[in-house]
């Protein structure tokens, strides 16, 4: 082992790495951030502003109702996820006939691009004839037809609901090699001392799906709250801006010719991550997983 | 594998369902795509069954639905291939040779994934608009490499720990140096874990949205879902037919390698999760 | 040096190759939207183009929306792209472009044969030409003759009340039949269309944006009107839920033409469409201009698209026979007469052959005269979005309209301070 070979060795191995993430993810952040403090829009002289975009942020209204429903979204579409991709994970588990079949159909709404399934679901909440009245009216769950996309409640769960669809695989993989990592001998163990099924999954699978759980919740938490892709293509914010998510928001500014305030809406998302994943790794101690 | 436990009918409902929620909208698209009208539900007419929408997505030049099919595939393609070569020098280094900080930088490339894209796609437009690349492959492609390199990189750092470490004390003694370790032993060993990880970047890659949408303006660079976001027929309103048509034959080749690789898949996506 | 760098170097020097590959040779370049109907004509004069100069055009097809159209021009112009190089640009978002110093001032000397108070509203800035009119569009009733005269009315309805009332008579006696009949259609989704259509209702009652060169958003007329539009839908039930969240020119266009409406409001475009082989209402329908309330006057919100080229062309000499050729009187004949447009050449509207085949040109010229513009304001984007978004929750049933523009004033004052002095006050 020659030392001082390894260590440029390793420089060099790692360079590439290091410059890609300099340049393409962190000097990005670092311009938008500065972007932020300045009034940079197409029709005007660029100017210094401080901290006022953020000033003017906290006044807007528009502002609050898209972070309004950028929290709510998240609240609501990852637990739903993963709720669904944990039931998902048991079944997938199980040595059912046809496992192969249902892994794969788990994996076809996540090899789809959520902008490609986003027109499909916009197709499916169409009030004339879309999949979703059609189930409504013949199941007899409602006699009139939902709006879907007009009701401030339809268009919320129209979106979670597709969300959903799409990420649930992703949950569901995770957990699934959580759950493979338990040894059977617990649960035979469980079993002998006479506990029900539910109680061995409170008592078995539960705690020791918790660090998968808790890497699954991140993840599913940050991407929740920088969703575009859904809203964009089915309800494009509407109706009356009620889904609009913070992406899409500062992505209008950007439409608009106003980079200033875009930038400063991106960086209020961008905190906003940043803050729950700290939370997050502070409560599980994950942290400490990764050292 | 478990054996068969009491509570078993509820396992298969669950499975029903599951199988209900993950192909009902995908079945859906696939229908429409061979409808006549997409308004076939509402009792009218029926079902008419037809291949006009997939004949008039391949043969119309202005759809240009195959000019965005080869973007996709080629970007794609290259900055998943270019991400997981960086990463595998990247991952090679960190689980081989001592470096300070291995934490610190495992920690920090994780943290670079979870940015919003709206947070870098206003630098991103700059820096490529002063390139004068707007609207040309590399434009896409250098930000896709970002963009899948976090994922890509902690998959081959957990399939590499667990590569033994006397496979490089071995040729070490017999005096190859790093890189032809990595190159001549390394890499043939983790080969179907470099796979996994390259179908995964691909599939990543091929599925963005928004740096697409701002950084490309038409044919020339512009992918596949934004292609069908803002997809435009030839006649009338909105044309599902066309659209459903345009994603089905979009997605179903990566449905298909989801589908034959899909056992690559899962161990890829499942040794990223549980890492350590 | 290490394979894997040099390897790597490699690919970094290849792929700016691709981005060279991809620049395309300097080639004239029109980016064209609008519905699919009038893209195709579009391509028949732009090969007659072709074909006369010997000059090649690659066309750009854009999406139908205004807004994508602004999306599709705005991220080239931005990045100094050469192409497209003549496109056309919606009169509201004109002024955008033009002071961002994207447009290349166009010759003068054909300028007065166009409407004057158009291009002296909008194409002009800095005392250079910076756009000329391609056509003139204000917003109209279309009617279902045979069913008023089934129905037992006169002729179309002169108020708003009017509307209403004929529109829920002929809804409730056709539902029998058609159970997806309505009464009136128009567009309400959340988009820039919305604010025509309130403006038209807002201005016949005394309303509108600005007052006296400020922004006065909440007042009795546009309540009024607010109140009115959101009772059509929720109240009346003559226009249908998905008003405000589907509705566009092309999906009331479209319902109407298969029947399915008694009264439109839409463009002039709409005109031949509906006169087109294959339409279910060919022969049966009629023109006027849009209702009012008491005691004010019938208005229509002045739109229409403006032809440019960009500063950063690299065809400046093709472009602008491009757009001499887009504006020419025989070519501007052949729009009017295919696609209802309504030129922005002022001699086309005494051809007599267009006026034997679209009679209601002669009563257009006056409507322009007296067509509500919206304000013409770099940021007038922004302004359309917050009023859109307020306007559509009111729609919605959320908001009261006297919150919703209380609301919306508030939001719009806001953000003109922002552009002024940099902060929102």
């Amino acid at each position: 082992m020659k030392p001082a070979q390894d260590s440029r060795t390793a420089l060099l191995f790692l360079l590439p790495l290091l410059l890609t993430v300099l340049i393409f993810i962190a000097a990005p952040v670092a311009g938008t951030i500065v972007e932020s403090f300045f009034r940079d829009v197409t029709f005007l002289p660029r100017r210094f502003l401080g901290v006022d975009n953020f000033r003017s942020l906290l006044a807007d209204r528009s502002f609050h109702q898209s972070v309004r429903f950028t929290l709510l979204f998240t609240f609501a579409s990852v637990p739903l996820e993963v709720a669904l991709g944990l039931i998902f994970a048991l079944v997938l588990n199980r040595p059912l006939p046809g496992r192969g079949l249902l892994r794969a159909a788990v994996l076809v709404p996540w090899a789809i691009p959520a902008a490609v399934s986003g027109r499909t679901f916009e197709l499916i909440y169409n009030y004339s004839y879309g999949l979703a009245n059609y189930l409504v009216l013949t199941l007899g769950v409602s006699e009139a037809p939902v709006n879907w996309l007009g009701s401030s409640y339809g268009a919320f769960a129209s979106l979670v609901i597709a969300d959903a669809w799409r990420t649930t695989p992703f949950v569901a993989i995770i957990l699934l090699a959580g759950l493979s990592a338990i040894p059977d001998e617990l649960y035979d163990q469980a079993t002998i001392d006479g506990a029900t099924g539910l109680q061995q999954f409170a008592r078995v699978t539960l705690p020791l799906l918790k660090p998968v759980l808790t890497v699954a919740l991140l993840f599913r938490t940050i991407d929740a709250l920088r969703v575009f892709d859904v809203a964009y293509v089915i309800t494009g914010g509407g109706p009356g801006g009620s889904t609009n998510a913070l992406s899409l928001y500062g992505y209008q500014y950007f439409l608009s010719g106003d980079f200033g305030y875009g930038s400063a809406i991106s960086v209020v998302l961008f905190a906003l991550a940043l803050i729950l994943s700290i939370f997050y790794v502070r409560l599980s101690g994950f942290g400490r997983v990764l050292t | 594998m478990k054996t068969e436990r009491p509570g078993s009918l509820p396992m298969l409902v669950a499975a029903i369902f599951l199988l209900i929620f993950c192909l009902l909208p995908f079945g859906y698209m696939v229908l429409t795509s061979f409808a006549r009208r997409p308004d076939y539900l509402r009792g009218n007419e029926g079902l008419t069954f037809t291949l006009e929408n997939y004949h008039d997505i391949l043969s119309a030049q202005s759809l240009h639905f195959l000019d965005y099919l080869r973007n996709s595939l080629v970007i794609s393609g290259l900055s998943a291939a270019c991400a997981v070569a960086i990463a595998a020098l990247a991952a090679y280094a960190l689980t081989r040779l001592s470096i300070p900080g291995k934490g610190a930088i495992l920690f920090g490339v994780l943290a670079a994934s979870l940015f919003p894209q709206v947070s870098l796609v206003s630098y991103l437009f700059k820096m490529m608009n002063a390139l004068g690349w707007i609207n040309t492959w590399p434009a896409l492609i250098l930000p896709y490499i970002g963009w899948v390199l976090p994922l890509s990189l902690w998959i081959l750092v957990s399939y590499f720990a667990q590569i033994p470490l006397d496979l490089d004390r071995a040729a070490l003694v017999d005096g190859c140096s790093r890189r032809q370790i990595l190159m001549r032993v390394i890499l043939p060993v983790a080969a179907p874990g470099i796979f996994s990880t390259f179908l995964l970047a691909f599939i990543f890659a091929f599925n963005e949205f928004l740096f697409a949408l701002v950084l490309s303006v038409d044919h020339r660079a512009r992918t596949i879902p934004v292609g069908i976001a803002l997809f435009q027929g030839l006649h009338g309103q909105i044309p599902w037919g066309r659209i459903m048509a345009a994603s089905v034959f979009t997605t179903l080749p990566v449905v298909a390698l989801t589908l034959f690789f899909q056992r690559r898949i899962v161990q890829g996506l499942t040794r990223g999760a549980i890492k350590g | 040096m290490k394979r894997s760098t040099i390897w790597i170097l490699g690919l970094c020097l290849v792929l700016p190759l691709f981005g060279c590959r991809q620049q395309p040779e300097a080639r004239l370049t029109f980016a064209i939207g609008g519905a699919p109907a009038e893209l195709d004509v579009w391509e028949e004069l732009v090969q007659r183009f072709s074909e006369q100069t010997g000059i090649a055009v690659e066309m750009l097809r854009q999406p139908t929306d205004s807004n994508q159209r602004r999306q599709g021009l705005l991220i080239p112009l931005k990045a100094r792209q050469a192409d497209p190089d003549v496109f056309l640009m919606d009169v509201v978002w004109l002024a955008q472009f033009s002071a961002s110093g994207w447009l290349l001032p166009l010759d003068e000397d054909v300028s007065d044969q166009f409407l004057p108070r158009v291009v002296d509203l909008v194409d002009r800035r800095g005392g250079n030409l910076m756009a000329l009119p391609v056509n003139v569009d204000a917003g109209l009733l279309y009617y279902r003759k045979d069913l008023l005269k089934r129905y037992g009315f006169a002729g179309p309805p002169a108020t708003w009340a009017e509307l209403a009332s004929q529109a829920g008579t002929v809804q409730a006696g056709e539902r029998g039949e058609h159970s997806g009949f309505w009464g009136y259609l128009w567009q309400g989704a959340e988009y820039e269309g919305l604010i025509c259509d309130f403006l038209e209702v807002a201005a016949s009652a005394g309303g509108g944006i600005v007052e006296n060169g400020r922004f006065v958003l909440d007042r009795p007329a546009n309540r009024r009107a607010l109140a009115f539009l959101t009772g059509l839908i929720h109240d009346e039930a003559v226009s249908p839920p998905n008003t405000y969240t589907q509705m566009r020119e092309e999906e009331v266009r479209e319902a109407f033409q298969n029947g399915r409406a008694l009264f439109e409001r839409n463009w002039p475009y709409a005109w031949a469409q509906h006169q087109s082989a294959g339409s279910a209402v060919a022969g049966k329908v009629g023109i006027a201009p849009l209702p009012h309330f008491p005691g004010g006057e019938p208005a229509a919100t002045l739109g229409g698209w403006h032809i440019g080229i960009s500063r950063y062309t690299d065809t400046p000499e093709q472009a602008r026979a491009l757009v001499r050729y887009v504006t020419s009187f025989p070519v501007q004949k052949e729009m009017a007469l295919r696609l209802g447009w309504n030129p922005g050449r002022r001699d086309v509207y005494r051809d007599p052959r267009v006026l034997a085949e679209l009679p209601y040109l002669g009563q257009l010229r006056e409507i322009f005269d007296h067509a509500v513009a919206r304000p013409v304001l770099p940021y007038y984007n922004q302004l359309s979005q917050i009023l859109q978004r307020h306007l559509n929750a009111a729609l919605a049933g959320w908001v009261p309209p006297e919150e919703a523009l209380r609301k919306a004033q508030a939001e719009i004052e806001a953000v003109t301070a922002r552009y002024r002095t940099g902060r929102s006050r």
